[in-house]
């Protein structure tokens, strides 16, 4: 057995020879390592949907957010939407440059949104009609009807230089953002140092590497004391290797169930799939599932106690309503089953003019989070005569099947856009938005007001009132179109010297979004 | 006799002409059969705010909204002028997207595969010349283990302990953390390809270890085997003259038979380690549906298998000369 030990030899020369050792820094680190995934693998373009979450890095955006969600100026100085809702009209600051020291101008903030437009990526710019640049720092950009929530774009859009911009343009971004590219090694790791143009405050951390790497290798990492930040998965949490300090993010990242609204009456979608249940066609039906559901439960169970009850697809965020939370009543429950029709039988299961108050509930197969979500709000169901039957399917058949049956799906992101997707009548059976064919006259005209509003602030009471309004809405108090269930906890380990400062409230996706307040990061130690 | 050398190399050239084909009209049909949405795959998350309208305007883009014989007549005129096409995940011409890949797999993949070719053949003629010993016995359960344990598994394993536990090797990727790619070293360089080499090598080494060892038994047992040592030859000799030479065609014809294992193996290795190779873009191009990606790698693969067999096939008659002159002359009609 000599091999062996000759091959540890070597593997200790080549370590000495490279002088791998974690010593102690003595002063403040201004290089950080992160592992916190987000790769995008067709490259950093702003067009095609780069910085869709967190920060955009090397591109500056027109407006921000800050940690409560309020609206900040970022390279916008103002901005206003015309009395028609028609057209936003936008002064830019002066002074912004790109990373190759060229002026920021109103004709480079047209170009990006004109051409994002039309760049087939994942933006949907449908409601833009043109971007104009009326002098050097204005620019009006026209919509085609009102539509409030374009104002996402003014978020995540990031400018790109009009004169610059071409097909290589996603693997060499230039910008006006706090960081330029130094290298990118695709499927490794990206290299980022400071941009010396940028406008804003300035970053402490010259230098930022992002490695690309997988949950248990960039866990591996960390242990090793290679990284600074990692995001780590709730089955992981808990156990910060030394040095590190657990940091846990609150998220709009949900989980809950679609209940199709329509009674099975064979209608199809239009894909031909079959549409409506005769179980939970009942609002009763619905409604007692929400009372019925203990959502405290579900998060110790399921996620191990890192989560948050859900109420809605947005909780917390500024055009949710807090007023639309019900909470766990099993008793409730019952009574409005029992109001409805719906009579226990011998086997503990209610049923109504020989219906039996059962249904599967359909979840991907594939996630052990989802199923373990689902089995537990089963045996909650149970207790009310609801049965539930968990179904693992791949999303091929949830396709087919979530018009006719309840799926657990997982939504949540920065914008109000969503509940319109998800309840919004003309939405049913649109890809995956609104697959219960949700679908009611107020609702719709909530949402119709919220995006004829005069600004994104003044659109949150409306969006409000559509998840409940004191009289009905889309929320488990109301129509209860869902149950959601859960918010999934974001978890990270953070060097014990790295202060975050506040958080955002994140979006579905674990990882990236972190970077969204990355200009506020500071190191503690000396 | 060496006249029949340019009609081997045609028949090889049109078998595999023929071969492409096939491979690409199949690949084409699992990919167009294949439950994956490649709208949906691109957009991710993103659909929960991209509407039917911007969808076609993706289809459209990149010509998913014809009817896939057109598709495919299309993509077969732009092969045929050299063009691969764009990679709709990469948001890249394909070409380049595999330059870069092969790149990186080459060095690693043809590194495993030599050593674990060797590492095999030397354990197998020991093991098969000292059959049933404590030797054999060590050596076959080492094989038997490793043909059973999962490559990304053992990858994980030795990078917790070596990587973790010792600090020994990096944890990832083909270059040091934050350090640009110009400034890394060879050394470096080879210090990051230790594990990933090590996995690949170690699972390789098994099947070449347990076939040679099956055929050095054989041939321990024959009569010529006997006759030399009843002549007063020593066991390694015997071995070395007459085993070795004998397990070498079931060896090579086993190596080169691996090849599409090894690179199986590599797309788990390059998972763990972060090792951005052709593995992990085939994996890319399947799970969203980039046809002409999934393409693209299917043919490169298929050009190497073939290649790998037809040295293979030069090989026997270079280690065997009692094998005909000409390779492949008795598939004649």
């Amino acid at each position: 057995m000599t091999m062996p030990i000759s091959g540890t030899l070597s593997l200790i020369a080549v370590s000495l020879l490279l002088g791998v050792s974690t010593s102690a820094l003595a002063a403040p680190k201004t290089d950080l390592v992160l592992a916190i995934g987000g790769e995008p693998d067709e490259g950093y373009d702003p067009l095609l949907g780069w910085g869709r979450y967190g920060h955009p890095l090397f591109q500056s955006t027109l407006l921000t957010r800050d940690a409560h969600m309020r609206t900040q100026p970022e390279l916008a100085k103002s901005w206003y939407l015309s009395e028609d809702r028609l057209t936003w009209t936008i002064e830019l600051r002066p002074d912004a440059k790109f990373s190759d020291g060229t002026s920021l101008t109103a004709r480079d903030v047209a170009f990006t949104f004109n051409h994002a437009k039309t760049a087939g990526g994942e933006l949907d710019l449908g409601v833009l009609e043109q971007a104009k640049a009326i002098d050097d720092t204005t620019v009006q950009i026209k919509l085609s009807r009102p539509w409030i929530t374009f104002s996402d774009f003014l978020f995540t859009l990031g400018i790109v230089p009009a004169d610059s911009y071409g097909p290589e343009y996603a693997r060499n971004p230039v910008g006006s953002g706090p960081y330029e590219m130094v290298s990118w090694t695709e499927g490794e790791q990206l290299i980022v140092k400071k941009n010396p143009y940028f406008y804003g405050k300035q970053s402490p951390f010259e230098r930022i590497t992002f490695l690309f790497t997988g949950e248990d290798t960039s866990l591996a990492a960390a242990f090793a004391g290679q990284v600074d930040v990692v995001s780590v998965p709730a089955t992981s949490a808990d156990a910060p290797p030394t040095g590190f300090k657990q940091i846990v993010v609150d998220t709009v990242d949900n989980r809950g169930i679609s209940l199709p609204m329509s009674a099975d009456d064979s209608k199809t979608s239009p894909d031909g799939y079959p549409v409506g249940n005769n179980v939970t066609s009942d609002p009763a039906v619905r409604q007692a599932i929400n009372l019925g559901v203990d959502r405290e439960q579900i998060v110790e169970v399921a996620l191990f106690g890192h989560g948050t009850p859900a109420y809605g697809p947005a909780d917390g965020l500024p055009w949710s309503n807090p007023e639309a939370a019900v909470d766990h009543d099993p008793e409730a429950a019952q009574a409005l089953l029992e109001d409805a029709g719906w009579t226990v039988g011998t086997d503990g299961i209610r049923s109504k003019d020989g219906i039996r108050a059962s249904f599967p509930l359909i979840y991907p197969a594939s996630d052990s989070t989802r199923q373990a979500i689902v089995i537990s709000a089963a045996e909650q169901l149970k207790d009310i005569g609801i049965e539930v039957v968990p179904q693992g399917k791949s999303w091929d058949d949830i396709e087919r099947l979530m018009h006719a049956n309840p799926v657990l799906f997982g939504w949540g992101s920065h914008t109000p856009q969503e509940a319109y997707s998800l309840y919004q009548s003309s939405m049913g059976g649109q890809g995956y938005f609104n697959p219960g064919f949700f679908s009611n006259p107020q609702v719709d005209a909530h949402f119709a007001s919220a995006q004829a509003a005069e600004s994104l602030e003044a659109s949150y009471p409306h969006w409000q009132a559509a998840e409940w309004d004191g009289q009905t809405g889309y929320s488990g108090k109301g129509l209860a179109g869902w149950a959601w269930l859960v918010n999934l906890d974001h978890i990270y380990y953070v060097n014990e010297c790295i202060d975050l400062g506040p958080t955002q409230i994140e979006p579905h996706g674990h990882g990236w979004p972190i970077t969204s307040l990355i200009q506020n990061w500071t190191w503690t130690c000396d | 006799m060496t006249s029949n050398w340019p009609l081997f190399v045609t028949l090889r050239i049109v078998r595999l002409a023929f071969l492409l084909a096939a491979v690409a009209v199949v690949a084409f049909m699992l990919a167009k059969m294949s439950p994956v949405d490649p709208v949906q795959a691109y957009l991710g998350p993103a659909i929960a705010k991209v509407g039917p309208e911007q969808q076609d305007l993706i289809a459209q883009k990149w010509g998913l909204d014809q009817p896939p014989l057109t598709q495919f007549g299309k993509w077969l005129g732009n092969v045929a002028q050299g063009d691969l096409g764009t990679s709709m995940t990469y948001n890249e011409p394909v070409a380049d997207v595999l330059a870069k890949r092969v790149r990186a797999s080459l060095p690693l993949m043809a590194m495993a595969w030599l050593l674990s070719g060797l590492l095999g053949f030397i354990l197998g003629v020991t093991a098969g010349a000292m059959a049933d010993t404590w030797v054999d016995r060590i050596i076959r359960t080492y094989a038997y283990v490793l043909a059973s344990t999962p490559t990304f598994w053992l990858a994980i394993v030795l990078l917790v302990v070596f990587s973790v536990g010792l600090a020994w090797t990096p944890v990832c990727c083909a270059a040091p953390i934050g350090v640009l790619p110009q400034d890394v070293t060879v050394l470096e360089r080879l210090h990051h390809l230790i594990l990933p080499l090590i996995a690949l090598t170690v699972l390789g080494v098994a099947q070449i270890t347990l076939h040679t060892r099956a055929k050095m038994i054989e041939i321990m047992q024959s009569d010529f085997a006997l006759y030399a040592r009843a002549q007063g030859a020593s066991l390694a000799d015997v071995a070395i003259r007459h085993g070795a030479r004998n397990t070498a065609l079931p060896a090579i014809t086993v190596l080169f038979a691996s090849l599409g294992e090894l690179f199986g193996g590599s797309v788990l290795a390059e998972q763990v380690f972060a090792y951005p190779g052709l593995g992990r873009a085939a994996v890319q191009a399947g799970v969203s549906g980039d046809v002409p990606l999934l393409l693209a790698v299917a043919l490169c693969l298929t050009v190497f298998v073939s290649i790998g067999n037809t040295i293979a096939d030069i090989l026997y008659h270079v280690v065997d000369p009692r094998i005909g002159a000409t390779p492949d002359m008795e598939i004649r009609p």
